[in-house]
């Protein structure tokens, strides 16, 4: 029921960012339905452009819901960046440290198992500071970002970097550690149903289990959850360990997934991105899917639509934005 | 044949989808009078005032104000107009001056500069005027909750208020506060202000209101002279059923359940010594703010105390946490509802079940039976007379005594050994708080030990078997019923120094 009322506030945001940036385009002087209409022949031109968006909108699905879940918490966790990096990070080294020693899906499986607990570890710590020190998340989520890509930048300059390439990345994984593609020949790789799996069972946990309860009675009111019991200081850690675990998972499916090696700034934007389209869920789980799904399609057919009409692909930025907006209006009037 | 009075609701009208808030209710207010305006929890008082305040627009019905129509479309309208709304939770900036918060938003106090002396001349002269005592300098954290009211005051009356609503102005004030206030209210009428005092409390509107009004059910029961007016009169009127005659029986005290043994918190609480005994009622008598929250607050395991132990029968439970005495049998109704006993946002059915989301009734392997509490809430809806639409409605938009039901039915259903009560009835109309004192008594009656801190004496002699009076952080007496007296309590609350308001 209310996956339901998400959905409605998500896509109705979506369709009047698209609109008004449609007049835009009119001011500008293109021809706004032919701009679209390339775009959609970018994003669903072929099974091959089909299975790019789908890669794309997976590691905003997965970091998204967990940024979803901090927030229904009550936590404002903007370190997706940082988690995703680090779980990039541990990913690339399970599966250069021991390429190949697992058999079968096992070895990606470990690597993402790396991935998870790395943010996971990342994102525990702003919680152990929030509920010890009372270090507010925002705070140390948005530092530890910075540590997070330098931790990357120093493994990749040091021991992780690929010798003579000149550039700051790892060598290739092994093939071993790779995610499988879904459909033979496609570049679709199974992350993508695990994601839309992972927000399913998030959503699940969220509103029919104690700790999901918990969790939201946690978000509500902090006070309130301490006079019903709840083990506030642990519950906050579980919360941020679990969205940071997801945002970790992202890193590793894109690594595992997409570039087969670690690569400096594979991640730019990812995180900062989850957290807009958490928001445009309105903190929803399942309602993560379409805006995940709609701000990685509005980016694959960003560069179709300016190679066929020259609308530049920076107005994406702007769609995604006023997306935002909109999201963010609509929740205001209703509170 | 009455002169036209100064406000005229007619007729008014005002369903919220099938729940008919107000079915034709007619409400004047004479210039110059006090009108009592009193109904159940959920009657319709705060309906009919959301629509004279321009919150809400009724769906028939006409308002005349000065003999012209008037319909507001917000506050700002009304304030405009010249009526002023006191609330039960004030408005105030804390941090800020008196002269601040009367300056904020008001035109009156400059339109780009601020005329500080001239305010300042004016908030004296407005306090000397009606007796409210401010200073415009002092902070408003400074200042006691009966103060803080007076300056919501003041500001109504420096905008130009000719008529006053006053919600449950009494609810927060200790007794020699009320008598002020009641005091003030006539000062006003006689500066030619009118008033309209809503209130549970039946004395205090049969001892200052000039003609009481009274809701039932969506529409007008009654309207009474003065004289008519006497509180046996007035009860009857409320409910149809009449009020719950007393059931008083003498308690049977049994053994120690919960005993604070020496409990001090630096800066609050005294050593505070009080055993609960199983089949009784301890009363915990005091003005808000004198550490009957932190008692109950240690007592559930909300706070750790400095010094001293807590004992739950005989064992030492000092250091065990709120789940676990929970587990223990302990239940507690904190005085805020809306902070903590209760989640605005959530539903009526998970309200119910959010301190027992463990019991096997609730949750299965970590999984909720959300079909489990949604039975259990329409049956705590039908035994405690929660005016909610089902289940599944928002416990925010409840009214302040039917979110307060909610509470109480889910600390008093759980069958508690120990059950810890902190201004239970705040907010409930007496038909409502009469039901609550007979569940608590059953409760006692089955063995259940009761701590009952109430700031109204009245209740407490009518329900507690001990009363402890509490002044400063420190049990000042400990009386068994008997040999408590409203007087008696009164001179031990005010203490033996001049009483120093948190």
């Amino acid at each position: 029921m209310t996956a339901l009322a998400g959905f409605g506030r998500a896509g109705g945001a979506m369709a009047a960012s698209l609109v008004v940036a449609g007049m835009l385009m009119l001011l500008a002087g293109h021809d706004p339905v032919g701009a679209y209409a390339a775009m959609a022949r970018g994003v669903f031109g072929s099974p091959d452009r089909i299975a790019v968006a789908l890669n794309r909108a997976t590691p905003y699905l997965l970091a998204g819901s967990g940024v979803a879940l901090c927030f229904r918490a009550g936590l404002a966790n903007i370190g997706a960046e940082g988690q995703i990096a680090l779980g990039g990070l541990a990913a690339a080294a399970a599966a250069l440290l021991a390429p190949g020693w697992l058999p079968g899906l096992a070895m990606p499986a470990a690597a993402l198992l790396a991935a998870a607990t790395a943010g996971a570890a990342w994102s525990a710590l702003a919680g152990v500071l929030r509920v010890w020190r009372g270090v507010h998340e925002v705070l140390s989520t948005l530092l530890l970002n910075f540590v997070a890509a330098l931790l990357v930048a120093e493994a990749l300059h040091g021991d992780m970097g690929e010798d003579g390439s000149g550039f700051p990345q790892s060598p290739m994984l092994d093939p071993s550690a790779w995610l499988p593609p879904l459909v033979q020949g496609l570049e679709l790789h199974a992350g993508a149903p695990a994601a839309l799996l992972a927000a399913a069972v998030l959503q699940a946990v969220l509103w029919r289990t104690v700790p999901g309860f918990q969790w939201r009675l946690l978000g509500f009111s902090p006070r309130a959850a301490r006079y019903a019991g709840v083990p506030v200081a642990r519950a906050t850690v579980a919360v941020m360990a679990v969205g940071g675990a997801l945002a970790g998972v992202a890193g590793g499916v894109e690594v595992l997934g997409v570039h087969q090696r670690l690569i400096e700034g594979f991640s730019a934007g990812f995180g900062f991105a989850a957290v807009a389209i958490a928001l445009v869920a309105a903190a929803e789980p399942l309602a993560v899917v379409p805006a995940a799904v709609f701000f990685a399609a509005l980016e694959t057919g960003s560069q179709a639509m300016q190679r066929a009409t020259g609308v530049p692909s920076s107005l994406v930025l702007v769609i995604q934005g006023l997306t935002l907006l909109f999201v963010l209006a609509g929740l205001g009037r209703r509170a | 044949m009455r002169p036209a009075p100064l406000l005229s609701m007619q007729g008014i009208e005002k369903a919220y989808g099938a729940v008919r808030a107000n079915q034709g209710v007619d409400f004047d207010v004479p210039d110059g009078r006090i009108v009592g305006l009193l109904g159940e929890n959920g009657s319709g008082k705060s309906t009919l005032m959301k629509i004279l305040f321009g919150m809400v627009r009724p769906d028939s019905g006409a308002m005349l104000w000065c003999g012209q129509e008037y319909a507001p479309r917000s506050p700002a309208d009304a304030l405009r107009a010249g009526i002023g709304m006191i609330h039960q939770h004030f408005s105030l900036a804390e941090g800020m001056t008196v002269a601040e918060n009367v300056s904020l938003g008001w035109p009156g106090a400059g339109r780009w500069w601020l005329r500080q002396g001239r305010l300042a001349d004016q908030i004296r002269a407005g306090s000397a005027a009606y007796g409210l005592a401010l200073e415009p300098g002092s902070r408003v954290a400074d200042l006691p909750l009966g103060a803080r009211q007076r300056v919501e005051i003041l500001k109504a009356l420096l905008r130009g208020a000719r008529l006053l609503v006053l919600d449950e102005p009494t609810s927060v004030l200790g007794p020699a506060e009320v008598a002020g206030l009641l005091h003030m209210l006539r000062r006003l009428q006689a500066g030619g202000c009118s008033v309209v005092l809503i209130s549970h409390k039946l004395h205090e509107v049969a001892a200052v209101c000039d003609e009481v009004v009274v809701l039932r059910d969506g529409r007008t029961a009654a309207r009474l002279p003065r004289v008519d007016a006497t509180p046996a009169r007035l009860a009857a009127l409320l409910s149809a059923a009449g009020p719950a005659p007393s059931i008083r029986v003498a308690a049977t005290p049994g053994t120690v359940r919960l005993r604070l043994d020496g409990v001090g918190l630096r800066g609050r609480l005294g050593s505070v010594f009080l055993d609960l005994r199983a089949g009784e009622v301890l009363g915990l008598a005091g003005t808000d703010g004198n550490g009957q929250q932190e008692v109950a607050e240690i007592a559930a395991g909300l706070r750790r105390p400095n010094t001293g132990c807590v004992t739950l029968d005989g064992a030492d439970a000092t250091g065990w946490s709120a789940r676990r005495r929970m587990r223990a049998g302990v239940a507690y109704v904190p005085a805020d509802r809306r902070g903590e006993s209760l989640v605005p946002g959530m539903t009526v059915a998970e309200n119910l079940v959010m301190r027992d989301l463990r019991a096997p009734g609730f949750s299965r392997w970590g999984v909720l039976r959300t079909a489990a509490a949604a039975a259990g809430a329409r049956v705590a809806i039908a035994r405690f007379g929660i005016r909610a639409p089902g289940p599944g409605a928002r416990v925010g938009g409840l009214s302040g005594g039917n979110q307060q039901k909610v509470a109480l039915a889910r600390e008093l259903t759980r069958q508690p050994g120990v059950l810890l009560l902190v201004q239970p009835t705040w907010g409930l109309d007496p038909g409502a708080a009469a039901a609550v004192r007979a569940e608590v008594l059953a409760l006692r009656d089955a063995g259940a030990a009761v701590l009952w801190a109430s700031t109204e004496t009245e209740e407490l002699l009518e329900v507690a078997d001990h009363i402890a009076v509490m002044v400063a952080g420190r049990v000042a007496a400990v009386l068994p019923r008997a040999e408590a007296s409203a007087e008696r309590l009164a001179l031990l609350i005010a203490g033996p120094a001049p009483a120093c308001a948190a």
